[in-house]
């Protein structure tokens, strides 16, 4: 008994897991350029960042129950504006780029994919998505198959990733033949993308804002300003985002 | 390899076994010894864990010590927080390992011979003491294997911990939330330095501690 008191006392005192000093809640599609602004922010300001990846509606409701995010990058406007109307968020929310969803292969499949009425090729089996239940690219994926009359045909085939980056694992992995996912998590060099018509869904508005239970306020905001400015930009731009204030 | 979810993991694993023997040894030992009502009702209830997806688990659990929870708010008072920290998801591996320390040991306590502790009795030893000097060291081969158990599973333990701890590096990123990130990023290779990981410890436990014990699971 003295033992298990001993083992309890021991386990207790061992210091708690400290968190970064800056918690970043953004949405998956961010996932291959937040690895690159991160550390850059990290070197710049001397902060430590914790970056916590998920589908926007993950992290949205996360941060309803009290999630200990100081930032929220979201992959459109609509979960950034339900939080503001609870009173979670701080300030104005940014916008920071627009999304491009693309339809991508694996380079070394032979079957090549250009628009979304290649889908319905009997060699694709199976197309991965993000769920368009919590992840904006995953709604803007359905929208566009809906918009171009494919959603019945292709419904059979779709398989639902928990966000983005599961949806272009599912392709990497060969388990789906092809995806339609954001064009930032395509640009590696085992992966083909082709672009999907803009005009085919709601536009990917992607906005950041600070969170209401942050205490480092000044911090948080710093990295939102990171992002849209020089070092974060040349960095989003590289992963095909469309820039706020930039023509195209 | 980060080791921090590897760390992480042990401990949070340790600390949910510590709650889930001091509150499941005595809760197994009434089960076995005692009839009261409601008594198979608490047993199926206890089971529950065990067979209900880990999302209904954590959905209530997270209506509980959410920030808009009752226990959440009521813990609000003191400042202190249990969602979306270490402590959430100590809860959560807690909760899913409590099915399998109370049947292992229940099963313990029903293995002993009553005759055991009713000759304790007659000797004029109270319950409480019959439990300690009789009961408990005939059934410890049983608590020792569901303790084993039990915190296997606190290791293992992802779907509640998913939704209660969320999957934070570095603050609440358990071994298998780490490699669930790690294979959606496609870094194969560290899923599989930590699933190794993962199955190494386990397996030892389960080995050695056979071994040395002679236990049985």
């Amino acid at each position: 008994m003295r033992l298990i008191g001993l083992l309890a006392v021991a386990l207790f005192a061992l210091a708690p897991p400290q968190p970064g000093p800056l918690t970043v809640f953004a949405a998956s599609d961010l996932a291959p350029a937040f690895k690159q602004i991160v550390p850059q922010f990290e070197a710049h300001t001397r902060t430590r960042v914790t970056l916590v990846l998920g589908s926007t509606g993950v992290l949205a409701q996360q941060i309803r129950n009290g999630a200990p995010a100081d930032v929220f990058f979201a992959a459109n406007d609509t979960f950034i504006n339900d939080l503001a109307a609870e009173s979670l968020t701080l300030g104005r929310a940014t916008l920071y780029a627009q999304g491009r969803i693309a339809i991508v292969t694996l380079t070394s499949s032979t079957t090549r994919i250009d628009d979304l009425k290649g889908l319905a090729d009997a060699q694709i089996r199976r197309i991965a998505i993000a769920n368009p239940q919590h992840a904006p690219y995953g709604l803007a994926a359905k929208q566009a198959l809906d918009n171009t009359g494919l959603w019945r045909t292709l419904e059979p085939k779709l398989v639902f990733g928990e966000n983005v980056q599961q949806a272009v694992q599912f392709v990497r992995s060969g388990s789906a033949q092809a995806g339609i996912v954001a064009r930032s998590v395509a640009g590696t060099s085992d992966l083909r993308w082709a672009l999907v018509d803009a005009q085919l869904h709601a536009p990917l508005n992607q906005m950041a804002v600070v969170l209401a239970r942050t205490r480092q306020a000044a911090t948080a905001l710093s990295f939102i300003e990171f992002v849209n400015g020089t070092h974060g930009r040349a960095v989003m731009r590289q992963f095909g985002f469309l820039l706020p204030g930039e023509s195209h | 390899m980060d080791v921090f979810p590897v760390w992480l993991s042990l401990r949070v694993a340790a600390l949910a076994t510590l709650l889930t023997v001091v509150a499941g040894v005595p809760l197994a030992w009434l089960l076995a010894r005692k009839h009261f009502p409601g008594r198979d009702l608490l047993s199926a209830l206890l089971l529950i864990p065990l067979v209900l997806p880990p999302t209904v688990l954590g959905y209530y659990l997270l209506t509980l010590i959410g920030s808009r929870g009752t226990v959440g708010r009521f813990l609000a008072r003191w400042d202190i927080e249990l969602a979306f920290t270490w402590r959430a998801a100590v809860l959560a591996a807690a909760v899913g390992s409590f099915p399998l320390l109370i049947k292992t040991t229940q099963s313990g306590f029903e293995g002993i011979d009553r005759r055991l502790e009713q000759a304790a009795a007659t000797l004029g030893h109270s319950e409480m003491s019959i439990f300690w000097t009789i009961s408990l060291p005939l059934a410890w081969r049983a608590i020792l294997a569901g303790t084993v158990l039990a915190f296997c599973r606190a290791l293992g333990e992802f779907g509640i911990t998913l939704m209660v701890a969320g999957n934070i590096p570095g603050l609440t990123q358990t071994l298998p939330l780490a490699i669930y990130d790690h294979v959606q990023a496609n870094q194969l290779d560290q899923a599989n330095m930590l699933s190794f990981v993962s199955i190494a410890i386990v397996l030892f436990l389960m080995v050695a501690l056979g071994r040395i014990a002679r236990l049985r699971f």
